[in-house]
């Protein structure tokens, strides 16, 4: 891990080249119908930093996010995760590879207990095999490292001592918690956020970032669609900013919203954006 | 616009009818003349008793229809007999596809506007046949749990108008204190569906304990039958095609025409963006009960004429093939139940010429399998209703 | 009404009750565990016994027939999980219904006579005679207190001997997948599929053994059932699949002993309800032939407020409630 800035000499531009990306994508077009919902030429995303992915309603994040995580398939396009092709990979896979994501409406599994959704994100449980699964003695050893892990997670996002309780009796802020600590179960390299902070209270808020951080400071890389500028300023590494389904600006988070292109988008489409810079605290 | 939807709608179940109705005749007429020229070893072809039309329904019909060993004739005579036979299929398929998308609308409407797969309209259908039957029938009838046996006797028409209004109010009932009440405690449509399994069993059972197991006349009256052209037609079945097209006309005014009718049709595509456009979603739920129920009663009425007779279990064995039409002209699409109901009618009929008068339902059976597999939105339905 | 409760009682373990316990356990893989709205469990039992009895039939010795009857449905279930596994719950309810249709009436169709004996069946001396051979006991009705059955033949001491021990041990079965990983994996995608697809498992292979697995379970349950009766078509009809929902959500879906529990309940009180309508209401009200239709009706509604009033059945966990909304 180094302190330099892996951003230092990065220039400011929509599809600019990265030291080290995780991610390259390029070229990728996906259309509904007539309209066409994205359409980037060049995206990369650096390793280990935390990059923002912004724009107003109706620019493509969320289509472009689905793509990335392999629940939508593009008319054209390629990318790459970690050098890996993942042009037509199934969303399970892309997981599998090394990718989680999360959802903008929680999925916590709420019919299942919070220490039951927490096993069920490890990876590599033999158990999890029809064949396997009748042989318990295959399978124990993994399910009491999975188990403890679970529990250290458990304990960082202070969920501990709901472990036994059903996911569907937390709250909307303790089940997004639990939707983010499940998703680091199978140590991923990557983890996506879909709109981490839609729906939390502002109690919340902060704890969350905390987490997103302490993600980056363990060597994840993190890649999130958001609105909360607030957010986006505290704490991401870079910003990406999509319009009309293409990437207009990229830059660190200070200098991306000054760009007037951005401003632009975002006064032409969602007034109550705040992008002034008297609102960050 | 909706006007011009509307039209496109119509259109294009016309066309798809069309072109079925065609590929199948054709079809047939392709392989009987093949056959004809194998006269000799086709044993096996049964002949309609044009008098008996081959009724879709029940295994009375099989010995209903009689078992002809081909003669060797002259190719030409047994050619244009094999045609006559085909087209009075065909003929056969679209009275019994007309009579279908009687039941089947209201089915596609209910879908539509509330999402719920309705397991229950069989029995819809055959109450209303029941009730018929409890009102006109000249024999003795009794009350569930009573003991005590009376004769009604009304006239056909009264009966059948009797059965169509009280079948008109158990879809009010039905909407008022099962559906509706579930709706609001926001039970899922899963959850609503296999409630209405336990309803047709329920109320299969009930028809059978209350009318009994037995083939039932609702009238006694002989048919008087008519030659035109290469196809025989008797002056009930006349009058079933009457009312029945009567009817399927009204409706499509009805929804086409007018505004409840235009309001409907908004709910039964998008009910959300019905609801937040003004319309009065659940009135209008009220109503497509009532509509569905009387015109899945009038359905049954009219085939239990159509086909001499008519039993408790007659819509039950009707449901798959209301599925099966309504799936494949779109669910939610009432002019979709309409085309999907004539292409299910006469594929049904006209199987019967090359797979035997048993398999006839499989065909159709069929038919709803591959198009859930393959366009399960049906003809005229939109892609996000699916997945 | 000492008798009819000795006739209740005995109910309870009929090879019957057993057969639907089983069938229920197989349901309970596809519904219970994964969410799957399977409408055509019958039509996996019937597979198995045509199964079954077809290799009887033709000389075949009873592991074979077995085996038979297990593939036959497995490549059903493969063949209609395929394409269908990714359709929408009701859209899944209805083609299971049609597919299970069509093996009735195929099953059923003049076509096939030589091979199922059509509507007929297949009738029991064609086969059932080898299963009878390996029975211990004796060839003659035998008394065990005041439940009589028949040492060996059809409705047997030996039937109901082997059709609730293949019942204890499909249980089990049940009892170790269901707790174990791919159990959990399971009962995620009943929850939500995309949630489990984002953690890194394959959905659609999973829906399809668990597809595949209960089908088997019902095979065997429909094997079982004939043993005991014939092989009939009309006797697995949509009527069958739907009782089968009934017990299982009676019993309380997702339990492991919730289909036998529930399948008890259910002949039961069928025979109870018969027996007591019978001597309470008079003939003239409710006549002998209308006791079984008055019974069913009752069943429908059951299964009514069941699932409006307590989808989780008698041993269910209301939390664990197996409907997805």
């Amino acid at each position: 891990m180094t302190d330099k800035n892996p951003f230092a000499h990065v220039p400011s531009e929509p599809g600019a080249h990265k030291e080290d990306p995780i991610i390259i994508a390029d070229h990728v077009q996906r259309r509904f119908g007539g309209l066409t919902a994205v359409d980037v030429d060049h995206f990369e995303v650096q390793r280990h930093a935390i990059t923002a992915l912004i724009g107003p309603n109706g620019a493509g994040k969320s289509t472009f996010f689905n793509l990335l995580t392999g629940f939508d398939k593009p008319q054209k396009g390629e990318w790459l995760f970690n050098g890996k092709s993942m042009k037509g990979v199934s969303p399970a896979k892309v997981a599998r590879a090394g990718k989680v994501r999360t959802f903008q409406l929680t999925k916590a599994l709420n019919r299942m207990t919070v220490i039951e959704n927490m096993r069920l994100g490890a990876a590599d449980q033999r158990g999890e095999n029809i064949f396997a699964a009748f042989v318990p003695s295959l399978w124990r050893q993994r399910e009491a490292d999975i188990t403890e892990r679970a529990h250290d997670l458990l304990h960082r996002f202070k969920l501990y001592e709901k472990k036994d309780d059903f996911a569907g009796s937390l709250s909307g802020g303790q089940r997004k918690l639990l939707e983010m600590a499940r998703a680091l179960m199978s140590e991923p390299e990557m983890v996506m956020l879909d709109e981490p902070m839609a729906g939390v209270n502002p109690a919340l808020t902060e704890s969350l970032l905390d987490h997103i951080v302490k993600l980056k400071n363990e060597g994840v890389s993190v890649l999130f669609v958001e609105h909360d500028m607030h957010m986006v300023r505290r704490i991401s590494d870079w910003v990406v900013v999509m319009a009309e389904g293409r990437i207009i600006a990229e830059g660190p988070p200070d200098t991306v919203m000054l760009n007037p292109e951005v401003q632009e988008a975002y006064l032409g489409v969602h007034h109550d954006t705040d992008l002034s810079e008297e609102s960050s605290s | 616009m909706k006007r011009s939807l509307g039209t496109r709608a119509m259109v294009r179940a016309l066309v798809v009818f069309l072109v079925a109705a065609a590929a199948v005749t054709w079809l047939l007429s392709a392989q009987s003349t093949a056959a004809t020229s194998q006269s000799a070893s086709l044993t096996s072809i049964v002949t309609t008793d044009t008098a008996n039309h081959a009724p879709a329904l029940g295994s009375a019909a099989i010995a209903d229809s009689i078992a002809v060993t081909e003669v060797a004739t002259p190719e030409q005579t047994a050619e244009s007999d094999a045609q006559s036979r085909v087209l009075q299929n065909v003929f056969n398929g679209v009275v019994f596809g007309l009579l279908l998308a009687l039941a089947s609308v209201g089915l596609s409407l209910i879908y539509g506007t509330t999402g719920l797969s309705n397991f229950a309209h069989g029995e819809q259908v055959s109450l209303g046949a029941m009730v018929a039957y409890f009102f006109a029938t000249d024999q003795p009838v009794s009350i569930p749990l009573t003991p005590w046996e009376f004769v009604i006797g009304w006239p056909l028409w009264w009966a059948a108008i009797a059965a169509i209004v009280i079948a008109g109010g158990t879809g009010w009932i039905q909407d008022k204190f099962l559906w509706g009440k579930l709706r609001k405690r926001g039970v899922g449509v899963v959850q609503q569906m296999i409630v209405s399994i336990g309803l047709s069993l329920a109320l299969l059972n009930f028809l059978q304990w209350w009318i009994g197991p037995d083939r039932l006349r609702l009238s006694k009256a002989i048919e008087v039958r008519h030659q035109v052209g290469p196809i025989q037609i008797g002056n009930i079945t006349l009058m079933s095609i009457a009312i029945a097209t009567v009817v399927l006309i009204s409706v499509a005014l009805f929804l086409q025409r007018t505004r409840l009718g235009r309001a409907t049709r908004a709910v039964s595509d998008n009910p959300s963006l019905a609801a937040a456009s003004g319309i009065k979603v659940d009135s209008i739920i009220r109503l497509v009960w009532i509509m569905a129920v009387s015109l899945a009663a009038l359905g049954g009425i009219l085939m239990a004429l159509y086909d001499s007779g008519t039993k408790f279990d007659v819509g039950a064995k009707l449901l798959l093939l209301m599925f099966a039409a309504v799936t494949l002209g779109g669910l939610g699409q009432p002019y979709g139940a309409l085309a999907g109901s004539l292409v299910i009618g006469v594929v049904v009929e006209t199987s019967t010429l090359w797979l035997g008068p048993d398999l006839k339902y499989a065909t159709a059976l069929g038919i709803l399998i591959i198009v859930l597999l393959v366009r399960p939105q049906g003809i005229l339905g939109r892609a996000e209703r699916v997945g | 009404m000492g008798d009819l409760l000795v006739d209740v009682v005995r109910e309870a373990f009929t090879p019957t009750t057993a057969a639907f316990a089983l069938a229920a356990v197989g349901l309970n893989f596809h519904f219970g565990l994964t969410g799957l709205l399977n409408m055509g469990q019958a039509g996996f039992m019937l597979l198995g016994m045509y199964g079954f009895a077809i290799t009887v039939r033709e000389g075949g010795p009873i592991w074979l027939a077995v085996i038979v009857a297990l593939a036959v449905s497995m490549v059903f279930g493969l063949i209609l999980g395929w394409p269908t596994l990714k359709l929408r719950g009701d859209y899944l309810a209805i083609v299971t219904i049609a597919a299970a249709e069509m093996v009735r009436y195929l099953g059923r169709s003049q076509n096939f006579n030589s091979l199922t004996g059509a509507s007929t069946g297949i009738r029991g001396n064609e086969f059932k005679g080898p299963f009878e051979d390996l029975s211990p006991f004796p060839d003659r009705m035998v008394d065990v207190g005041p439940f009589a059955f028949h040492g060996t033949r059809s409705t047997s001491w030996w039937l109901i001997l082997v059709a609730w021990v293949i019942v204890a041990i499909f249980i089990l079965i049940f009892a170790r997948l269901s707790r174990s990983p791919w159990g959990r994996v399971l009962k995620g995608i009943r929850e939500d599929e995309d949630a489990v697809r984002s953690l890194g498992k394959d959905v659609y292979s999973y829906k399809m053994q668990a597809l595949v697995i209960g089908g088997a379970v019902g095979a065997i349950a429909g094997v079982i059932w004939s043993l005991g009766a014939s092989v009939q078509p009309d006797s697995m009809g949509r009527p069958t699949t739907f009782w089968i929902w009934t017990l299982l959500l009676l019993g309380g879906a997702a339990t492991i002993f919730g289909p036998v529990l529930g399948s008890i309940l259910f002949w039961c009180a069928l025979v109870l309800i018969k027996g007591l309508a019978a001597m309470w209401i008079p003939d003239t009200v409710l006549s002998q032939e209308q006791l079984q239709p008055f019974s069913l009706l009752l069943v429908g509604v059951t299964l009514m407020l069941l699932v409006i009033f307590r989808p989780q059945g008698v041993l269910g966990d209301k939390r664990e409630l197996a409907f997805n909304d």
